[in-house]
């Protein structure tokens, strides 16, 4: 399987009692920002991925969050296009995922076109196109764009880039959001027809089955692990798979999990849990949960539906007051020794049918040094277990560039099953 | 009182079934306007000359302002596009704030209505005004009950605020008196716990069918046609609006010449529950002048 490093840039020096009083989004006050700090975050960030790079991940990940204290990254794309280049100047070919510029927030949708572009011609074709709508308060609070709007607009813009990438000539394009006279985008992407698109989602059957039909990969970016609700999305999943006439090939499908590694379980805790926590408390869970959802942005029958089920699934809405054995207990974040961190995700990974991981290892707080023995950690004990998963049943993976590494399973070029 | 015939009653006006305060016998008519497009419902009731009545942003619910317009008028209180229960979808059908100022001329027309009254409130006072301003022979009279529609940055309109903020909060922006029965009233939650999530999905869905053309800022360049309007106009503000200031009062009563501005004084933005009887009065006045 596919291990890939996913990181956001947060502010490493929020306050503790931050998330009793503020917002991390779209209201976050500026004022508890010392601009060293900032630099020294958003520097580690990108020092953490190329550690990463050079430690052994498949690939590197990255996401998009405009007036956020949680992610400060307005544009993943110049993130992943400075790892881009140094890791090409070492030598190293991982992939490069942007999951990613969201489509129902730009006003500039051409532009995604051409920095998705350039940065497969940057890297060599090893771009993973990441298409999400956006969350309603970056696309409807941030960004300003009516609610009721986003989900449209996301589809016009997809179905317009990609028609940038693949159109051999100028074309006009009167869409109802966006109206230009001769789109001819500079550079388009090595990769042919094009990158390889990866749609993150919260598993909304609707989602799941526009993903299925168009044949992307499915990423569940969720933080809630795999116990809370990965069952229900991922039977979800495969049994719509199995009606849009999708065959079983676990690189479908791509998950996202925190994940700390430490010597011990004991010192693991030790070591990780007050910045694990400060992630929960004064990052996500500062979300006001009103934010996730600016109204219009959800179907009233899915409203219904979460209401009836008694709210939002998984741990986001009570993550804020969430304890320490909350997190764990519920896998919201795995953490300690290597073995233990290598059985339960080799347990869920195999049970869902998880062809790409996507392992968080720096949250909140924590800072650059204890970030790179996590990823060291990691990349040296863990890895290992978990890359020859999916190798005895030979599946393709179609959902990966062609010019990073290869599967391991090496059955590149020729259709599995 | 005549049932909708729909699904979806709970019987406060947050779920979008508004008949079911009324003491009166109110029917549902369904209108096809758009090309065929778009089947709009109008609830009608009471009798009299024709008036129209233009809903706030939560959708249409039903409140004895109504029911006095309706003991001398017939009124025709039609349900903004998406937000009549079991017809969601229909707000794609209207793209822009123009497109729905044509569909309402349509429907105008289609129900025979020769130049009624408007009464338009919040973001049914914007809808009314700009129809007033783009089709000068639509209306008789026109009531502007503290429209949306102008923008001053020395008096900002916090609709994002109010919208994407928690609901405990909304009542501040809405009343000069959130604890008053009629306050709660307004924002009461159906009483058959059973009915609650469609009724909180329902009103969260009608609000953002509104603000799709309301958002962020519910400026449509209404300021420079308002100068179009040459029929009788009232414009009543609550001067506690902690929703759109009363800076707006004489906004609006500037740019409309001949027009009248009443200023209610211990009232916030929904005049019928802060000080049903002033608004009665000052409504009442104007329309029998």
């Amino acid at each position: 399987m596919k291990v890939s490093l996913f990181e956001q840039v947060p502010y490493r020096y929020i306050p503790d009692d931050y998330g009793d009083h503020n917002s991390s989004v779209v209201t976050a006050p500026y004022q508890v920002v010392d601009p060293d700090r900032m630099h020294e975050s958003i520097f580690s960030a990108y020092a953490e991925l190329l550690h990463g790079v050079r430690s052994g991940f498949d690939g590197i990940v990255v996401t998009e969050h405009s007036q956020s204290s949680y992610d400060v990254s307005p544009n993943p794309t110049l993130l992943a296009s400075a790892v881009a280049c140094a890791a090409q100047a070492e030598g190293l070919d991982p992939a490069i995922a942007v999951l990613g510029r969201s489509l129902g927030k730009t006003r500039e949708p051409l532009k995604i076109a051409e920095e998705y572009a350039l940065l497969d011609c940057i890297s060599g074709g090893r771009l993973i196109a990441g298409f999400p709508v956006g969350l309603s308060y970056d696309a409807n609070l941030n960004a300003s764009l009516p609610a009721i709007e986003t989900r449209d607009r996301a589809r016009e813009h997809r179905e317009l880039i990609l028609k940038a990438w693949t159109s051999p000539s100028p074309f006009p394009w009167n869409g109802r959001f966006e109206k230009y006279g001769a789109v001819n985008i500079w550079p388009r992407p090595i990769q042919q027809p094009h990158p390889p698109v990866w749609v993150p989602g919260t598993g909304s059957p609707g989602t799941l089955r526009d993903i299925l039909r168009n044949d992307y990969a499915f990423v569940y970016l969720s933080w809630d692990g795999p116990k809370l609700v990965g069952r229900h999305v991922f039977d979800r999943y495969w049994t719509l798979a199995e009606e849009t006439g999708r065959d079983r090939n676990p690189y479908r499908l791509a998950f996202l999990q925190v994940v700390a590694v430490a010597e011990t379980d004991e010192r693991a805790e030790k070591e990780y849990a007050s910045h694990l926590m400060s992630l929960y408390h004064s990052g996500l869970g500062a979300i006001p949960g009103t934010a996730m959802a600016v109204p219009g942005y959800a179907e009233p029958a899915a409203i219904e539906a979460m209401l009836r089920a008694g709210g939002p699934d998984g741990m986001l809405a009570r993550m804020r007051t969430a304890t320490y054995k909350d997190i764990v207990d519920s896998q919201v974040a795995i953490v300690g020794s290597p073995a233990t961190v290598a059985d339960q995700l080799e347990a869920f990974v195999r049970e869902f049918r998880i062809g790409n991981l996507l392992v968080m290892m720096q949250n909140g707080s924590m800072p650059r040094a204890l970030t790179e023995k996590n990823i060291s950690l990691f990349t040296a004990e863990v890895l290992p277990r978990l890359r020859p998963i999916w190798d005895d049943e030979g599946w393709e993976h179609r959902w990966w560039p062609r010019a990073a590494a290869p599967a391991a399973a090496g059955t590149a070029g020729t259709e599995a099953r | 009182m005549a049932a909708r015939g729909r699904a979806g009653g709970g019987g406060d006006g947050r779920d979008g079934s508004a008949m079911s305060l009324t003491p009166m016998d109110v029917r549902d008519e369904a209108v096809q306007v758009w090309d065929g497009r778009l089947r709009l419902h109008v609830k009608v009731t009471g009798d009299g000359p024709p008036l129209l009545y233009f809903h706030p942003l939560s959708g249409l619910a039903w409140n004895p302002l109504l029911s006095q317009l309706a003991a001398r008028h017939t009124v025709y209180a039609p349900e903004h596009p998406g937000t009549s229960p079991g017809d969601p979808h229909a707000i794609s059908e209207v793209q822009t704030f123009w497109e729905l100022l044509l569909v309402y001329e349509e429907l105008i027309r289609a129900l025979g209505l020769d130049r009624p009254v408007a009464v338009g409130q919040s973001f049914g006072g914007m809808v009314a005004a700009d129809l007033a301003a783009s089709f000068p022979q639509l209306f008789g009279k026109l009531v502007l009950m503290s429209p949306l529609g102008l923008w001053r940055d020395d008096a900002a309109i916090p609709l994002m605020a109010m919208v994407a903020g928690p609901p405990e909060d909304m009542p501040k922006y809405l009343f000069a008196h959130p604890d008053s029965e009629a306050a709660r009233a307004v924002m009461a939650l159906p009483g058959d716990p059973g009915l609650i999530p469609k009724a909180i999905a329902q009103g969260a869905w009608n609000v953002g069918c509104t603000t799709k053309f309301a958002w962020p800022i519910a400026d449509h360049g209404l300021g420079r046609r308002l100068h179009r309007i040459g029929v009788p106009t009232l414009i009543v503000w609550g001067r506690e609006d902690a929703l759109i200031p009363v800076a707006y009062a004489e906004e609006f009563g500037s740019r409309i010449a001949g027009s009248q501005v009443e200023v209610i004084d211990d009232c916030g933005h929904v005049h019928q529950a802060d000080q049903p009887e002033r608004t009665w009065t000052a409504i009442s006045k104007f329309l029998d002048s």
